[in-house]
């Protein structure tokens, strides 16, 4: 009989614990499509995110300023269709415009990090602080609201199937990261160069370019969760998307994803990220007050990166005895 | 006959605002406005300056959060109630919501000797050492909506405890007096959002038939808001009203039920005033809010700053901070066209 592997599946494991658990705590409100719906709408401006900031955590990087790159994409979206006018193109325009300035920060980030060798720490801790300010000398520090073109709050709330654009954005998103990352030699390159950038360099892959292209691709996608920020909250304002840097990280971090570089995956970090949505929307299901929600969510997480980690520990420590043991017996 | 001076003094200045603005109602307490025990104003540092003849004035503002719509409209009062002057000038600053930053602010600024400060608490026991340190030094400090625990020399705010009790009576009788509401609390703390809600929920405890079914945070923030309400539509469904402390919240528990298909079949109350929110109430998504004036309790609070600089009145002669509080408005779809567009903030 094959046996199964079970620690490769710890996370699905634990998500579907989870489930169960919250299944049985409330029987007619959480096993719904719309509840699952909004979990996943609710994390779904995280899971774009994470799919992009991973390539930067891959090859050894940091970004801290995915909130504030965030709020300033949905500043330049609101802008850019308020300048233009309520019609569709404009909203078109304005997602675009977005997405250019998303690469151009992270290309950016990259160009800065890697010519001059900064620690990503320090580049991006110093741009978090340029984005915010160009969103607050174009908004004057003020909400700009959009309740404008059907184009616009479409992104953020049409559903399809019962489910919210964002969600079908954020699987696309993940399946593109993933293909990239696992399918292709560039993604080779990425775990390459986050394992050993000397090494990689010396083997011939440009570690230049790969780096900057992570950080454009992160950027892209910080800049697509601002432009579905906006369209969900229908406005833009400078602080739009504050505590994302954490929760992005965060959810990286659960899923798995080193800082130190070379090690995640995008399902994991996407795990991270519906973890969190789940114990969020859990938390709120049962009627946990706010007083004590930051003690129950701080407690399971850590039982659920626990476990994770024990399993991982396991296979660690069970290859780790076989080859002890053959050395033995050779 | 220094005493009676100085509450002659008190009675003027409070008697001037109410008849100089038109849509504030202050409230005198006889016993805050008594005249402090020992020797009051002997030992004061209070300097005086003539703003009406062109001596250099300058005023700090400490926002507790400039990106707040609440904050910007106070800014724009203050700065609107010092543009005919050309020798007043206005400094703003932004702590970010953080009490820590406005400790160091307030140091900053009582150091660069600044004639008064406007001043949102964002923490009253963290800044009252701050708050006091200014008075001493001669600088009147006015409080906006969240006061500092000390004496000082007024407080400008608009209702927290009668807002909650206006909404929880108008969502109660728009429901018909029952059946199952919940709230979106801001962060537990603030004075005036937990009066808010004290308010709100000890006048809901009026009405028999409705009950508070569920209570969540979403940190005064838009987005988190509309996961909140996702899930109370979810738990409960049943839901006929949701009252948010604030109005950013009240939008996005309107954006939630607009994308479970119930637009306008709940009674969604805020409370603030804000233009978004005044737009929403025009389109029906909200139900109402009690709107205050920010213009107005900016300038407000700039008027007294101004009156204090102008005059010897000074914070020791008081036992307790006076207060002026801004009326509210009870705004809902038939009423929301009085507001005009020039006092949408």
């Amino acid at each position: 009989m094959k046996k199964i592997n079970w620690s490769k599946y710890s996370k699905p494991i634990i998500l579907v614990v989870f489930c169960i658990i919250l299944t049985i705590l409330r029987p007619t409100t959480f096993p719904t499509v719309s509840n699952i719906a909004n979990v996943l709408w609710s994390v779904s401006v995280i899971g774009i995110m994470v799919c992009g900031t991973i390539f930067v955590f891959l090859v050894g990087g940091i970004d801290l300023s995915i909130a504030t790159l965030c709020g300033f994409s949905a500043v330049v979206t609101v802008e850019v269709i308020h300048a233009l006018g309520d019609t569709t193109g404009s909203v078109f325009a304005a997602v675009l415009a977005a997405l250019v300035v998303g690469a151009l920060a992270g290309c950016a980030h990259g160009i800065i990090i890697t010519t001059f060798n900064i620690p990503a720490f320090l580049v991006t801790f110093a741009t978090q602080s340029v984005f915010l300010g160009l969103s607050m000398v174009i908004t004057k520090n003020k909400i700009v609201s959009c309740t404008g073109p059907a184009a616009f709050t479409a992104i953020g709330s049409m559903k399809i199937l019962g489910f919210p654009l964002p969600i079908y954005f954020m699987i696309v998103i993940a399946i593109i990261s993933w293909f990239v990352l696992r399918k292709t030699v560039f993604g080779r390159w990425i775990y390459a160069v986050g394992g050993n950038p000397s090494a990689s360099a010396i083997s011939g892959i440009n570690v230049k370019v790969a780096t900057i292209l992570c950080y454009v691709f992160s950027g892209m996608t910080t800049a697509l969760g601002g432009v579905v920020l906006a369209s969900m909250t229908r406005e833009a304002k400078a602080a739009l998307g504050s505590g994302y840097t954490n929760d992005v990280i965060t959810a990286g971090v659960i899923g798995g994803v080193s800082l130190l570089g070379g090690v995640g995956t995008v399902p994991g970090a996407i795990f991270g990220a519906v973890l969190m949505g789940l114990l969020n929307n859990g938390l709120n299901l049962l009627s946990v007050p706010s007083t004590h929600a930051g003690l129950v969510k701080g407690l399971v997480i850590i039982v659920a990166v626990g476990f994770d980690a024990m399993q991982h520990k396991d296979q660690a420590r069970k290859k780790a005895g076989f080859l002890f043991f053959k050395k033995k017996s050779a | 006959m220094k005493k009676f001076i100085v509450a002659a003094l008190c009675v003027l200045l409070v008697g001037s605002l109410a008849t100089g603005c038109n849509r504030e109602k202050t409230v005198r307490e006889d016993a805050g406005m008594a005249v402090g025990g020992t020797g009051a104003g002997a030992n004061s540092n209070k300097v005086t300056k003539d703003i009406y003849n062109g001596e250099e004035v300058k005023i700090a503002y400490v926002a507790h959060d400039l990106g707040t719509p609440n904050n910007q409209g106070w800014k724009e009062g203050i700065e609107r109630e010092c543009a005919s002057w050309e020798n007043i000038k206005v400094d703003s600053y932004n702590a970010e919501g953080s009490a820590e930053t406005q400790v160091q602010i307030m140091s900053d600024i009582i150091s660069q000797q600044y004639d008064a400060i406007i001043i949102q608490c964002s923490d009253g026991t963290a800044l009252a050492p701050s708050v006091k340190q200014a008075e001493e030094a001669g600088i009147p400090v006015i409080t906006v909506n969240l006061d500092a625990d000390t004496v000082h020399s007024a407080l400008v705010m608009a209702v927290d405890y009668d807002a909650g009790r206006m909404a929880a009576d108008q969502m109660a009788s728009e429901i018909g007096e029952q059946g199952e509401i919940a709230i979106i609390q801001g962060v537990p703390g603030l004075k005036r959002t937990d009066n808010l809600e004290r308010g709100f929920r000890e006048t809901i405890a009026n009405y028999p038939g409705i009950e508070i079914v569920d209570a969540q945070s979403a940190s005064f923030e838009k987005d988190t808001a509309i996961t909140v309400m996702n899930s109370f539509l979810q738990s409960h469904p049943n839901l006929k009203g949701v009252f948010a402390i604030n109005d950013a919240m009240a939008e996005g528990a309107a954006l939630a039920a607009e994308s479970a298909g119930k637009k306008g079949q709940l009674s969604i109350w805020g409370a603030d005033g804000e233009k978004d929110a005044l737009a929403m109430i025009e389109s029906g998504d909200m139900t109402g809010t009690i709107y205050t004036n920010s213009w107005d309790e900016g300038s407000t609070a700039a008027k007294i700053a101004l009156l204090m600089i102008g005059s010897e009145y000074s914070y020791n002669v008081l036992t307790k901070t006076p207060q002026v509080i801004m009326e509210p408005i009870v705004v809902t779809k038939d009423t929301v066209g009085d507001i005009s567009e020039e006092d949408r903030w």
